[in-house]
Order: structure tokens, then sequence, then C-alpha cells
């Protein structure tokens, strides 16, 4: 066993021999920014996300109703059903609609659905999905809840997901997570899109799409305060 | 051709079931002076004693005030069928953890009332545990997990097993309380010379057959195998014949019968009714305990819980608890029969209590190299049970669309994620595949209630909970309409997609059926 003396210097040496191999903190996990990305599939937003949301990490979507946030959410859940992943999604005020789900591409057989009663019991559905592993993006829906949640919560979700390969997204209707979020999208609505076409029987009015603004107001992935134009076309007109 | 291997028969056996039933559900009682008497008071006959008890110097039969003027420290219980029933299959469980054809003995009657016996068929066991020896331990120390100290032993047949089973009684009487039952094995082809040397009584022969072999002298096996057949067949007929047959460790008894699937139970009396959830979820816990513990001897888990409360005045409390996926974990099966509890109380005081499963296998699952690891099987099962133990009964699992027009029908299906493949191209091909940044909506249970304003048949002003103002935009009517052959089931409504002046997309129907405007969706 190496003296009192001897052992700063032999750690010394070590550091210098390991050099670049060592990192700080984070429970052996690769630091955020190393970290594999979930996509949404647009193109667009997903160059805003560097890549998408971040697996092991813990993001934010906040919006009113009409901007948008719940059909980003959802892309990013498509996109990972698709892939093969399984996906939860954790609802606290019982707002997840499964026909609508399935007509923008989620593939609901790779859907945990979790109806929690009250946003704390969401919040604390989270805990077991993260020490059972395995689910690709953990949808945590809390818009139009109207309990505040204390911040404690926050930093130990957050250091849970760190351990983990799931990529954490709470959506709400103001920011909620703060400082504690890796990755925080603010969105604003813009305009309703419809279309109206009149014919031999009269005029006929279709809803085309719904117009809003995304800004990264958070980001421990890249650079922050850029903000995108987004268009989410109805799924009835399809791909084209 | 290779010769037939002799059959390998095992003998579970427990002399005293009255009080190891007991001592199975308080297991601090087992090294304790502890008598379990056939009725309340202090007159009653005792009926089986604890090795302690027996220890102090209180002999059968006596009544609870003699056996207490013999031991001054006696605990006395009353007997209970449910627990003894519970006490049985938990038997038959480790059996049939080591074999599929095992089954219970039938009860006996004088000297052997209180045992309870299972035998299984051990041959081609060895393979499993190594030996007749290591079977015999493995059965020991399973049946210890479960509360029974039970005396297991193999032989060529039920009869020989038996009977070096009750040669141990006194052995099994004297071993320390946290050791299992004490084994042993008579080796293949070894019946007639293990038999040899034992006293004729271990062969339980007939009392007049007894009586007379004892006034020519023959007490020992061994010493009835030297008679001559003939003679003895003469002088004692069929009974003489059946025990030489006995003695030469060759009586011809079917090998057990395969058991068909049963359900899992464990079952409480209470000496004293509960009035309050509390002290049952106490008992509750050490139930659910002893069911799991028997369900993981077998290799399986509780999908689902029947409970059944027997009230104070004959009535009877049934519910069924469903559970989202197997599980074997107590803590989350006491939840939710807590939630349960809580939500439908019993109506009366409770006299007894009773589980019942049926044991599914858990679930397993082979990974691929080829699909993305979802969540380990195991893992999963104990997910989905602690979430529905969180969330309550049937708010947990793989959301499905149903097979209706009904815009607001969903299902909830039990969550179990399949092999996944790569959607084929062609398939693709076939179907509309939806933007990648599609809209969807935020549904409202129950739909918010609306005044609106029509103006040229259409939406021109909305007063409602979630969208107000003057209607900038609208879409439809889009009519849906069915179950119109049921009046309690008919729907019928017309849809409109609108966008209000506060920046509101909201899906507005007209139910023309009660006359009034809903909002019962948000587009988001």
């Amino acid at each position: 066993m190496p003296s009192p003396q001897r052992a700063p210097r032999e750690l010394e040496g070590l550091l210098r021999e390991l050099g670049p191999q060592i990192q700080l903190g984070g429970h052996g996990a690769p630091p955020i920014t190393q970290r594999p990305r979930c996509p949404t599939g647009l193109a667009s937003l997903d160059a805003l996300l560097s890549g998408g949301f971040p697996r092991g990490g813990l993001s934010e979507v906040a919006g009113v109703p009409g901007s948008g946030r719940t059909s980003l959410a959802l892309a990013a859940l498509a996109r990972a059903t698709g892939e093969g992943e399984v996906t939860a999604v954790i609802d606290a005020a019982d707002h997840f609609d499964p026909p609508s789900a399935e007509a923008a591409g989620i593939d609901l057989g790779r859907v945990l659905w979790v109806r929690a009663p009250t946003e704390r019991d969401a919040l604390r559905a989270v805990h077991p999905m993260l020490t059972a592993g395995g689910f690709g993006v953990v949808l945590v829906d809390l818009s139009g809840c109207e309990t505040r949640i204390g911040a404690r919560i926050w930093p130990r979700l957050r250091k849970e997901v760190s351990a983990s390969d799931t990529a954490l997204i709470v959506l709400a209707d103001r920011r909620i997570v703060h400082t504690f979020a890796d990755l925080a999208l603010e969105l604003a609505p813009s305009s309703a899109r419809f279309h109206t076409e009149t014919g031999a029987e009269g005029a006929g009015t279709l809803l085309l799409a719904l117009e809003s603004r995304a800004e990264l107001v958070r980001s421990r992935l890249g650079p922050e305060q850029r903000s995108i134009p987004l268009e989410a076309p109805s799924p009835l007109l399809g791909s084209g | 051709m290779r010769d037939r291997e002799p059959p390998r028969i095992a003998c579970l056996l427990i002399p005293d079931l009255p009080w190891v039933a007991v001592a199975r559900t308080q297991p601090e009682l087992a090294q304790r002076a502890l008598a379990v008497a056939a009725a309340p008071g202090p007159r009653a006959d005792v009926l089986a004693l604890s090795p302690a008890a027996e220890r102090a110097g209180v002999r059968l039969p006596c009544t609870v005030t003699h056996a207490r003027a013999a031991c001054a420290e006696l605990e006395v219980r009353l007997v209970s069928s449910a627990l003894e029933a519970s006490a049985r299959r938990a038997l038959l469980d480790v059996a049939l953890s080591a074999s599929p054809r095992a089954e219970w003995a039938p009860p006996e009657s004088g000297l052997h009332a209180a045992e309870a016996t299972v035998y299984l068929d051990a041959s081609g066991t060895g393979s499993l545990f190594g030996s007749d020896a290591g079977l015999a331990a493995a059965l020991a120390a399973r049946a210890f997990r479960l509360g029974l100290p039970a005396i297991v032993t193999v032989a060529g047949s039920r009869s020989v097993a038996r009977i070096a089973a009750r040669r141990l009684r006194t052995t099994w009487a004297e071993r320390a309380a946290d050791d299992p039952g004490p084994s042993d094995v008579v080796p293949p082809g070894g019946d007639a010379a293990f038999l040899a040397p034992l006293s004729l009584d271990l062969l339980d022969p007939p009392d007049a057959l007894a009586q007379s072999l004892d006034r020519y002298g023959i007490r020992r096996v061994g010493e009835l195998l030297r008679l001559p057949k003939r003679a003895l067949v003469a002088r004692f007929g069929s009974a003489g014949q059946e025990l030489l047959s006995l003695a030469r460790g060759r009586h011809s008894e079917p090998p057990p019968s395969a058991q068909e699937a049963a359900s899992f139970d464990e079952a409480q009396d209470f000496e004293f009714p509960i009035d309050r959830v509390e002290p049952l979820l106490f008992v509750l816990n050490a139930l659910l305990s002893r069911l799991c513990e028997r369900l993981r001897c077998r290799g399986l888990a509780c999908d689902s819980l029947e409970v059944q409360l027997t009230l104070s005045g004959g009535g009877r409390d049934a519910r069924r608890i469903g559970i989202a996926a197997p599980t074997l974990d107590v803590r989350i099966l006491l939840r939710l029969i807590a939630l349960s509890l809580e939500t439908h109380s019993p109506e009366a005081e409770i006299d007894a209590v009773a589980l019942s499963t049926r044991g599914v296998p858990p679930r397993d699952d082979q990974l691929d190299f080829f699909r993305p690891p979802g969540p380990a099987p195991a893992a999963l099962s104990r997910t989905l049970a602690e979430l529905e133990a969180l969330c309550g009964p049937g708010r947990v699992g793989q959301p499905e669309a149903v097979d209706t027009h009904r815009p607001d029908a969903f299902a909830l299906a039990p969550f179990a994620p399949g092999p996944w493949s790569p959607p084929r191209e062609n398939a693709d091909r076939c179907r509309e595949t939806p933007p990648p940044y599609a809209l969807t909506v935020r549904a409202l249970r129950p739909p918010v209630a609306a005044q609106v304003r029509a103006a040229r048949g259409r939406p021109a002003w909305i007063r409602s909970a979630v969208a107000n103002g003057s209607v900038v935009e609208a879409a439809g009517p889009w009519r849906t309409t069915g179950n119109w052959w049921s009046p309690e089931e008919h729907f019928a409504f017309d849809h409109w997609d609108v966008a209000t002046e506060d920046g509101v997309v909201a899906r507005l129907r007209w139910d023309p059926l009660h006359h009034r405007w809903e909002i019962d969706a948000l587009y988001d």
C-alpha cells in the first residue's frame, strides 16, 4: 500500500498517463454534446436542435395551445417508433389522442400511454421508466396543468435521465424546467392556413396547416437564440 | 436395447400439518411452545403441538387447560382449515417445481391423521439435480423457503418413500428451527435391504395381522421375509400377501399423475373481525408474500388477483384486480389492492380473506441484432405494474384506435411491444405516408361546452373555456353518425375546424341529438 506522501505523486503520474481519457463528473456517461440525438425528421428543426432531442438529456417544449408544440413532440415519437424504438407518453391532463397520433405516423404498438391522474403522479411515473431502461423517448405532457410544480424535481430528473439513453421531453404551456433543461424550445402561434375552393356545388374550406415559430431559448448542445418558422400540415394531405 | 430405469418416487411429508400451517403464517412462533386447539376455550382439545411444546413436557391427548398446566409459556392458536389447505397446496407446488407428475396422498386417520404427504415422480430428474440426494436436498430447501419444514425421501415406490420419511420424524422434531427438514435416499433396487432391519409397525399392517405376527415373535421386516410365502398367504390371506410384497419393496402402485393447471390461493381466517384497512393490509402483505413465493417456486408470475373477503353477517365481497403485466412484486400487488379497497370499501367487518391467482409465465423475449433494444421484459413487467399501482387500474397500456366512427373512441390494451421489422418499400408506396411534422390534436375529455352564434349556417362567434371570440376561419361541416340502432349509443356530430381571433384552432362539433355545441379537441 503506498504511503500517504507517495500517493499524490502516483496519482499525478496516473493522471498524466491517462490524460484525455479522464472525464469529470457525469457518472461515467459522455457529456451531453456527445450523446446521440433523437431527430424529429424535419430537417430545419433538427438543424436548430443540433440533430434532435438529446438522449440522456432533459428537453423542454413550451407554448400556448395552437403553437404546434404537441405536433412537434409527437413528431419525435413518430420518428422513434418508425425506427422500432419503444416510447412512452405520460399524459397528466388526458389530452393524448390515439387516432390523431396514428395519423401522424406514430406506431401505437410501440407507445406506452400512462394516463396519470395528477401532475405529481406524471412526474413520479418517469422514475420507473428510466430505471427500466429501453425507452427511446419519454414525453411528459404537463400542458394545461394548473398545479405549481416544485423546482426540486427537475435536478433529480435530469440526473436520472443523464444515466440513461432516453430523450426526456417535457411539454408545458410555459417554461417550467428553466435552467435544468439541456434544451428548451419556445413555440409561438402564427396563423392557421385554410384553403377555400369554389366548385359547382358551392365553396368548400379545408384546414391545411398550422403555422408557428420555434425559438431555441436554451441549449447545452450548440448556439442559442435562433428561431425558425414551422408549418404543421394536416396529415390528410400526405407527405406530397 | 437399453434396460428401462427403475421408477423413482419422492415423498414430501409434513408430520404435523396443523402446527406447521400456523407457524408458516407466524414464523416467530416456530421456536416457541405452541398448541393448536380444535375450538376456543380452555376445555377444547389440543390437536397438535410444536416440538418446543413437546420438549416442555406437554403430551397429547390433552385439553388446553392441561397443556397450560404443563407449560406456562404455551401459546395457543385455533386450528384453521384455510391455513392447512394453503399449506397443502404450497407443498404440492414444491413438488411440481421439480416434476409435472405429483399428487397428494389421501388423508389418513389415527396416528397419521395430522400428516400431509405429496408424492412426485422423480424418474429422470437426476440430470437436473445431479442425484437423488441432490433432488431431496433441493426439495427440502424449497419447501423450507415456503415456510414448510418437510421431510423429503426418495425410493423405488410410494410406500417405501413414505416409510423412509416416517423414520425421520424424530430427527425432524429435534432439528433447529432455522434448518430445513431432513432428507434421505433409498438407493435404486435397495428397497428390500432398506426395509429389512426396520420394525414391522412402520409397514402399518392391519391390527389383527400385526397382533398375530407379534405373537409369533416376528417384529422386524427381515424376519417376515424369511417366512415361506405360501404358508404366510395360506394363514393370513390377501393381507399377508400385500404385507409381504410391501416388505420386499415390490408394492405395485401407479406413478403420480400429471396435474392440471391449478390456481394459487392463500387464505386466512381472523379470530376477531377486522374493521379497518391498515390491519387488513398488514395481513394481505403476508398473504401476498406467501403467494408470490409459491409462484416463484413454480417459475410463474401473477397477472390478476381475485380478492375475496368474508364479511360479518355472512356477506361476501369479491373483487378482481387486473395487473398490467405479470409481476411478483409484493409491494406493487399490495398497492393495487389498497387502491381497490380505498375506492370501494367493504360494507362490513371482515372475518376472513382469501387471495387467488392463476400463475402465468413471466414475459420473456429474445433480443436480436437488427432491432433497437427495448425495455428488458422483466424490468418492463415490474415498471408496468408499478405505474398501474401509481395511476390506478386501466390507466396504463398501449393506445388502440377502435373500429368505430365515434371521434372520441379509444381503448387501452396491455402493453406488449412485439417484434419490430423495418417497413418494406413496397408497403410504403401502397399507403400515404404522413409528413414528418404532421398536425395533431389534443383531445378534450370530456368535451368543453361552447356557446356558438352562427351566421349563414357557419359558426361565427364562440364563447368557451378554451376558445373565445369571433371565428376567423371555419372549415366544415363533416358529418359523422353511427350506432343508430342503439338509443344509448347512437351518436351524430357535425364537426367544424375553426380558428378564433384569440389564436386557437379548435375542433368544434354540433350534437343534433342533444342540441349542444362542444369543443372536443384543439389543433396543436
